[in-house]
């Protein structure tokens, strides 16, 4: 027992390797330790604040690195805003001036660092085109690409997890089989492909779910949920499916494991032992590859958006890139950045919530 | 004292091995319909078009279109430019497979490159590689995709160009991985003792027991290039019409969706059938190799 939990460990920290990785920054790169005054407190001593805080100050280079990223690439475009703005057909004589008034005309590293410290002090600057602030722009679109998001992936947990549990319990069974193939199928749609079908069959044949467009809550949670199932489901079924694989391995390994012996010796129902010991205990790889798969899954509502009318982040972020508003996608980009690194940091903290075995402090501390 | 052997223990070993065999043919079914299914669909887009009797998928006269599947010469009728279907299909795979097989070559050599470099050496150059990878993946890939194909204009190279942006970072981390794990393995230790040049270790001790996985990985991923190249044709970033690309067929079959879905339908279906064997494929060697 003692051996096999110790493997599981293992396979824990090699299954989070990635993302342990970056949260330990390789010997001789200098690391702020948290001052020596502050260990008094039990809650700053805490292995888990001490990850969230090593996790969060290793995440700082990784957005400024991702800002500058994306103003590099933006400016790298042939075309720019002015031009965008005023159409092919304007004089150079015009576009110079709204360059000049956009301070376009500036060179590349100060537009960039006037971006920057701006940003610090939660200024994100304006759109180039409509003038209105990015925040604002932002405040009125993310809920809707959250709420997408959100409901996404509670359809992909909802296929994942009871299947995955099930096609578990008989290896090679008629159950398993059917999913096993289904979930092949299934992870091979992509979005937009699933989404057409979708509105194909339930919006057009039957009538069901509207095809375009979205209601907002102040319409009625109903009207609101119906207007996001059809988006919802052809972002969440391809990726529970993936999910679906994944998890069904992972229950599978864990039903060759000892406790699992244990809890059937002691008597308990096979049912119980699968739900109560072996499910639980799988989800580890499953929080993994949902941090991981996270900028995908953000990516992904981009083009749902737009197939379903949804006035979302994605929209915009198509209009940003096509008239090179780059304050506008700037802001999108840190928003995205921002949350891939927070999901990755709550994956962690989870398997330190779900298995107090795992510590993330320092080997030889 | 006699050790009781059951009937059943001893009837049990011909279906135990009746199982196996079973087991042993799944096996080989998992690999070979995959490959024959590609192989076909290769064939198909690559090689029918030059010695079949397929019409030019662009260029088709007005007066011919919509006309429905099994009009002679047309075995899947024409679009509403009056283009054949069918043939639309197969040049447009051929885009597709390129794109796959392209951005999965790019990445696989800089990737696994820029990956092995980063887990075998070890100070400022690995910590500086990590943290352009970490950027490059937290980094919104579908955004840098979009902004390259736009900025760029629509065209196949271009494509290709924006979603290595996706590869490249996606192999290099795994390639890191792996090699993290041989680092210290002996025989990487044996090598190095012996004096052999590190850049020999890399090329020939490292790369070649990357190499399986790296293969699998790019089975996998020549399919989520597949369809990430068919979003960016959806979205007019691809492939410009009247070229053929399975995301503008979709894209333009959209229009008339409620009327004609076998426009939409058959792309798709193209697609996902692609798709789908790359992922079986892919599947079935990792499990091949993973058992031995």
């Amino acid at each position: 027992m003692t051996v096999q939990s110790t493997n599981r460990t293992d396979n824990l920290a090699a299954a989070a390797d990635p993302e342990a990785a970056v949260s330990v920054p390789p010997p001789g790169t200098p690391q702020a330790p948290p001052p020596a005054g502050l260990l008094r407190f039990p809650l700053l001593r805490s292995s888990r604040f001490r990850l969230a805080v090593r996790r969060l100050l290793t995440a700082i280079p990784v957005v400024w690195g991702v800002t500058f990223l994306g103003f590099t690439v933006l400016n790298l475009l042939p075309g720019d805003a002015a031009q965008a703005l005023l159409g092919a057909d304007a004089t150079p004589q015009e576009v110079a001036k709204l360059s000049h008034q956009l301070h376009l005309d500036q060179p590349f590293f100060t537009r960039y660092w006037n971006w920057l410290t701006s940003a610090l002090s939660g200024h994100l600057g304006n759109s180039l085109g409509s003038g209105q602030q990015v925040t604002a722009i932002l405040v009125q679109r993310l809920p809707v690409t959250f709420e997408l998001l959100l409901y996404a992936f509670i359809v992909s947990l909802l296929i994942a997890i009871p299947v995955a549990t099930f096609a578990a319990r008989k290896p090679g069974g008629i159950f398993d089989s059917i999913t096993t193939f289904i979930a092949l199928v299934g992870l091979s749609v992509a979005p937009y492909i699933l989404a057409l079908l979708l509105i194909l069959f339930f919006a057009v044949d039957l009538s069901l779910f509207p095809a375009l467009g979205w209601t907002p809550i102040s319409g009625g949670l109903g009207s609101n949920l119906r207007s996001l199932t059809l988006p919802a489901l052809s972002l969440g079924f391809p990726i529970g499916c993936f999910y679906t694989r994944l998890l069904r391995a992972d229950v599978l390994e864990q039903l060759d494991e000892d406790y699992v012996v244990t809890a059937h010796a002691k008597g308990l129902p096979g049912w119980r032992v699968l739900l109560r010991h072996a499910t639980p205990n799988s989800m580890f790889g499953l929080i993994t590859v949902v941090a991981l798969n996270a900028g995908t899954f953000l990516g992904g509502t981009v083009i749902v958006e737009q197939i379903f009318g949804l006035p979302g982040i994605g929209e915009e972020l198509f209009q940003a890139i096509q008239t090179r508003d780059s304050p506008v996608l700037e802001g999108i980009v840190v928003v995205f950045a921002v949350l891939v690194v927070v999901i990755g940091l709550l994956a962690d903290l989870l398997y330190a919530a779900l298995d107090p075995r795992i510590r993330y402090d320092n080997p030889g501390q | 004292m006699t050790i009781p052997v059951s009937e059943a223990a001893v009837a049990a070993i011909p279906a135990a091995t009746a199982s196996r065999a079973r087991g042993r043919l799944r096996q080989t079914l998992a690999l070979y319909v995959p490959t024959g299914l590609l192989a076909a669909i290769i064939v198909a887009c690559f090689l029918y078009p030059l010695v079949g009797n397929v019409p030019p998928p662009v260029g088709g006269s007005v007066l011919d279109a919509g006309l429905p599947a099994g009009t002679a010469g047309h075995p899947f009728g024409t679009d509403t430019s009056g283009n054949d279907i069918f043939s639309r299909l197969l040049y447009g795979g051929r885009v597709s497979l390129e794109v796959g097989a392209a951005t999965q070559v790019i990445g696989m050599i800089l990737g696994g490159l820029i990956g092995m470099i980063a887990g075998y050496s070890r100070g400022l150059l690995a910590a500086v590689l990590m943290r352009v990878l970490d950027t490059l993946i937290a980094f919104p890939a579908l955004v840098l995709a979009l902004a390259i194909a736009e900025g760029l204009g629509p065209g196949e190279l271009h494509v290709i160009w924006a979603l290595s942006f996706f590869s490249v970072p996606a192999f290099a981390r795994l390639a890191r991985a792996a090699t993290l794990r041989l680092r210290d393995q002996n025989f990487m230790l044996a090598a190095a003792l012996s004096g052999t040049p590190r850049w020999r270790i890399v090329a020939f001790h490292l790369a070649p027991n990357l190499l399986p996985q790296q293969l699998t990985f790019a089975l996998l991923g020549a399919g989520v290039a597949i369809i990430q190249e068919g979003a960016l044709s959806f979205l007019s970033l691809g492939v410009p019409p009247p070229g053929a690309s399975w995301g503008n067929m979709i894209a333009s079959g959209m229009q008339t969706m409620s009327v004609r879905p076998s426009l939409v339908l058959l792309p798709c279906l193209a697609l996902l059938i692609t798709v789908a064997a790359l992922n079986l494929l892919g599947d079935a060697l990792r499990a091949r190799w993973s058992a031995r």
